[in-house]
């Protein structure tokens, strides 16, 4: 232990650190790299917990991935199509019948489209209600100018309203996020990734294009693994908050780095492929069967989608 | 800039899916003959890549943070057509597994993002950096440069997408089918973060990914950048023209910055922001900057109401203008620049050669 | 693992005699290579890479013959991973020439369909790094990619990828997706996929590094049951506990990127000045009853995880 003691400078073997452990009641505000970080894991929390749903025995989980695809997809333009909101509210009802059929916690579904996805759309759409970004009949004006209020070339109108074509437009735009967001959840919540993307074969969707895209998600949780490990190792090694402009570095440091792996793991991966046989014509198990409960699953999404569009034209 | 199902008609939507179809058959033909074998796992990986860098948070003045695509600089790492692929599988994943953009929306967010900001970058970047050294400043200030003309390029269209709906769809009595703002409302929205800000991550991440790429890792840079040089260990890896020396730069760059800035400055002036502006940008762009919400509950900007030339025609072919002139917008920017700096190359190439 | 060694043994053995009997090569560009013991089945001469400007492996001649278990021992950078590759033809030498089953093993050679399919079907490679070889969906997916890209039917492919997950001891990852799986099991998988190829001969790169004793073990005990199959096995290590486990000839590459040299498990590790002048054993300060004092170590595996 001499020799080490020799070559160590004094600080490195000192005991005592500066500062004393007790909170000093500051608050470390959670910068870039934190919520980085956490925003990492919640997508690879994500992608577990949808594999798992995906796996429990339910209706949707035992139709045929293509059959679904179809289906879903078929749904979600009719749902595209509709001009009023309560046909959106009648095919919500029925993404929400799916989910209970499906083993999803109701809640779960309920809070995953409503907490997050048609807020923003919400509040978006919030200004487009009022007569004066959007004319039209007043419903329920909130205030009365009295007269004409001018901003420069700006005119204000004479009075700020709620108005009828502002409200129906922004209802119908949320509950179509809304149907639209479940429809794509229920897809994605019940089908095993590596079958959805291989169901995108009756799409006509080259081979190529499918290895590409299921390597391509492979490997974003490598990457991830990657990405969050260097973030980790810079909080770890951080006394006190970080400047932004040194986040911005670090950012676009960890960037090149991700990038320089990246390529090297690309190269590997290559090898590693030619190494068992691959010559740029990708060969893959398919083992999808289309059995009565599928064909039976299409048609009841056609009839649900020809009513909807039915019931639609009849409302006018 | 991920549209979610809903904003567009499914008319819209599927107009754009229309344009991708080539374009993909396009790319994936251009990719196979240059990457051959290689190019499922270089594009795989890039797409991989790309996905993971759109989960970085990027500081912004105002105290929040704003997210790259990142499309501009894997074009110029892996080429430009290998980059159209790789940025539509990550959107795809994005859409199909995270519910980030809709999934009839895909053609729509494919044609800004993948298509045009890819393209756009990359041309911008090779003209700007056109006769530069790999190790050279003009490569990385080049590519921060195309990064800010992608972005922008790719926001643009968002807008005008989502901004020709309100005249184009709406019931009877006026109210919107799909998004309720128009191109009056949407472009400003966009394009003043954009183009003060959002532009502007994208510009410096992608400069310094490049800065630093030449002081670790410069082979990698060598495969679509300036210098034709194989770096894979792997079988052949695809060269592009060695470009040396280079007159006409700084004119070209001049009608460039004109191009991309001229008609974002016509179609900006004279209009001002209201309280939605914040809110649309945070929802679609991750952020609200504090200064912009403060402002907003001041200001309450007043459009000027007018409609489009097709406005009242509701049917499935009223949207034939919608996407049409989306497209020829999109198209006319990525075909002008790529045009120019195909034609600049190539020229040069023969002078040489 | 206990699971997995359960399947050990004799039936094992039985099933990997049939497997390699049942690989018939599309075309006959090689020999047969069963029942040709001595047969030379790689032939190095005076073999160099050099990558941009960086040289990896400088004239290096040797011969490897069927049946053979062979370890390849060296330091980080020494080369015996570029090495290997040239064996599995991924990249060529940039001197010299190597011949595989009499061929010459160059780009041209292997764009040839029948040589190239002839050729992965006999030798297999298991990467340092599990997750470059593990690019699919899923365990199942994983293991077919090789007899599917090789051409063989889907019933047979389907009946391979069987085997192998019993053989193994693989059923209940079967469905998973690579990135949920621990190190050893990934190590596995990898494994598993080369195997369902069928290979004669099968190369290792740093096949311990990073892993767990108990696998660690599973892995050297595979190993030398493959070699009593009558697999050619190749080992790039630098793992000394290993090599006198799994290798009958020891060849040492030196920080130079030449051969050292070349000998027995024995002679090598019993040549300290060889193993010292190939980076592979330093001195390192012990205790020993409260006594500090030098004698030469060797590297360990987690000294030097991460060779790239």
């Amino acid at each position: 232990m001499a020799e080490i003691k020799a070559a160590t400078p004094e600080w490195m073997l000192a005991a005592r650190q500066t500062g004393s452990c007790i909170p000093t009641g500051e608050r470390l505000k959670p910068g870039a790299i934190e919520r980085t970080v956490r925003g990492l894991s919640r997508a690879l929390r994500e992608t577990v917990f949808a594999e798992k749903v995906a796996s429990r025995d339910g209706l949707l989980q035992g139709v045929d991935p293509r059959a679904k695809l179809v289906g879903l997809l078929g749904l979600l333009i009719v749902a595209a199509l509709v001009r009023h909101w309560y046909v959106l509210l009648g095919l919500y009802a029925l993404t929400l019948a799916a989910a209970r059929l499906s083993r999803i916690s109701p809640w779960f579904f309920v809070k995953r489209v409503w907490l997050f996805i048609p807020i923003f759309a919400g509040i978006i759409v919030l200004p487009s209600l009022f007569n004066v970004v959007r004319p039209g009949d007043p419903l329920w004006t909130i205030w009365d100018f009295g007269r004409e209020v001018t901003f420069g070339p700006w005119s204000l109108g004479e009075s700020l309203a709620v108005t009828r074509q502002g409200l129906d437009g922004a209802v119908l735009l949320v509950m179509r996020v809304a149907v639209s967001v479940s429809l794509a959840m229920l897809l994605t919540l019940t089908t095993r990734w590596a079958d959805l993307l291989k169901a995108l074969r009756v799409f006509l969707v080259p081979r190529i294009f499918i290895l590409i895209l299921s390597m391509t998600y492979r490997y974003i949780f490598l990457l991830l693994g990657l990405a969050s490990d260097m973030f980790v190792a810079r909080t770890s090694r951080m006394v006190g908050p970080a400047t932004p402009g040194e986040d911005r570095r670090f950012a676009a440091g960890s960037m090149g780095t991700l990038l320089g792996k990246s390529h090297t793991l690309s190269d590997e991966i290559y090898a590693a492929m030619i190494s068992r046989g691959y010559n740029g014509e990708p060969m893959s198990m398919h083992r999808f069967q289309m059995r009565a409960h599928d064909w039976s699953w299409l048609a009841a999404a056609f009839v649900i989608g020809l009513v909807a569009m039915g019931g639609d034209r009849f409302l006018g | 800039m991920h549209i979610p199902d809903g904003y567009i008609s499914p008319q819209t939507a599927g107009g754009l899916w229309a344009m991708m179809v080539p374009a993909w058959y396009w790319a994936g033909h251009k990719v196979k003959s240059t990457l051959s074998t290689r190019q499922a796992p270089l594009v795989a990986i890039g797409a991989a890549f790309i996905f993971v860098i759109m989960m970085f948070n990027i500081p912004v003045p105002g105290g929040t943070t704003a997210h790259a695509v990142g499309g501009t600089l894997v074009a110029v790492v892996i080429g430009p057509w290998a980059a159209v692929i790789a940025v539509t599988v990550a959107l795809v994943i994005q859409a199909l597994f995270f519910g980030d953009g809709g999934i009839l929306a895909i053609g729509a967010n494919c044609f800004n993002m993948a298509l045009a900001l890819p393209l756009s970058g990359y041309y911008s970047y090779r003209l700007l950096s056109a006769g530069s050294r790999p190790a050279s400043t003009r490569q990385w200030i080049a590519a921060g440069a195309g990064g800010y003309v992608g972005v922008n390029v790719a926001a643009l269209l968002t807008a005008i997408e989502i901004g020709v709906q309100p005249g184009l769809f709406h019931s009877a009595d006026g109210a919107a089918l799909y998004s309720p703002y128009q191109l009056s409302e949407s472009i400003p929205a966009m394009m003043i973060a954009h183009l003060s800000l959002i532009g502007f991550v994208e510009a410096s991440v992608t400069a310094l990914a490049v800065l630093y790429l030449q002081r670790t890792n410069a082979g990698i840079l060598n495969n679509f950048g300036a210098a034709g040089r194989s770096v894979s260990a792997y079988g052949p890896a695809a060269t592009a023209g060695n470009v040396t020396g280079f007159k006409l730069r700084p004119l070209i760059t001049g009608v460039v910055l004109l191009l991309v800035f001229a008609p974002l400055g016509l179609l900006a002036a004279g209009t001002a922001w209201g309280e939605w502006s914040p809110a649309e940008v945070g929802a679609k762009l991750g952020f609200i900057p504090e200064g912009m919400r403060r402002l907003s509950g001041i200001w309450s900007g007043i459009m000027p109401d007018y409609a489009l030339p097709g406005q009242g025609e509701t049917g499935f072919w009223g949207a034939v203008p919608g996407y049409l002139i989306s497209g020829i917008v999109g198209l006319g920017l990525v075909g002008a620049i790529a045009y120019g700096a195909a034609k600049l190359l190539s020229r040069r190439a023969e002078r040489t050669g | 693992m206990d699971d997995s060694r359960r399947h050990m043994g004799a039936p094992y053995e039985e099933a990997f005699k049939k497997d390699a009997a049942g690989i018939k090569a599309p075309v006959n560009n090689a020999p047969e290579v069963e029942g040709r013991k001595n047969m030379v089945i790689f032939e190095a001469r005076g073999v160099g890479y050099r990558y941009d400007d960086d040289e990896a492996l400088s004239n290096v001649s040797l011969n490897v013959h069927a049946g053979e278990r062979l370890a390849l021992l060296g330091a980080n950078g020494s080369g015996k991973s570029t090495l290997l590759k040239m064996l599995d033809g991924l990249i060529f030498p940039t001197e010299g020439s190597i011949h595989a089953f009499g061929e010459e093993l160059s780009e041209a050679a292997l764009r040839d369909d029948g040589f190239s399919r002839a050729f992965r079907q006999r030798v297999g490679f298991v990467f340092q790094n599990s997750d470059t070889q593990l690019f699919s969906p899923s365990v199942r997916e994983e293991i077919a990619f090789g007899p599917l890209h090789l051409g063989i039917s889907l019933e047979a492919a389907d009946e391979r990828v069987e085997d192998t997950i019993h053989i193994l001891g693989l059923q209940h990852l079967s469905d998973r997706p690579p990135y949920h799986l621990s190190g050893g099991e990934k190590k596995k998988v990898a494994l598993a996929s080369v195997l369902a190829v069928g290979p004669d001969v099968l190369l290792f790169d740093e096949p311990t590094a990073g892993l767990d004793p108990k696998t660690e073990t599973f892995l050297a005990r595979l190993i030398v049951q493959l070699a009593a199959a009558g697999k050619t096995i190749i080992t790039a290590t630098q793992d000394l506990r290993l090599v006198a486990e799994i290798a009958e000839r020891v060849i040492i590459l030196g920080e130079d990127h030449k051969l050292a040299g070349e000998g027995t498990p024995s002679e090598i590790l019993g040549n300290r000045e060889l193993l010292l002048a190939a980076n592979l054993i330093h001195d390192h300060p012990h205790r020993h009853n409260g006594i500090e004092h030098f004698h030469p170590h060797s590297h360990l595996k987690d000294h030097h995880r991460d060779e790239e």
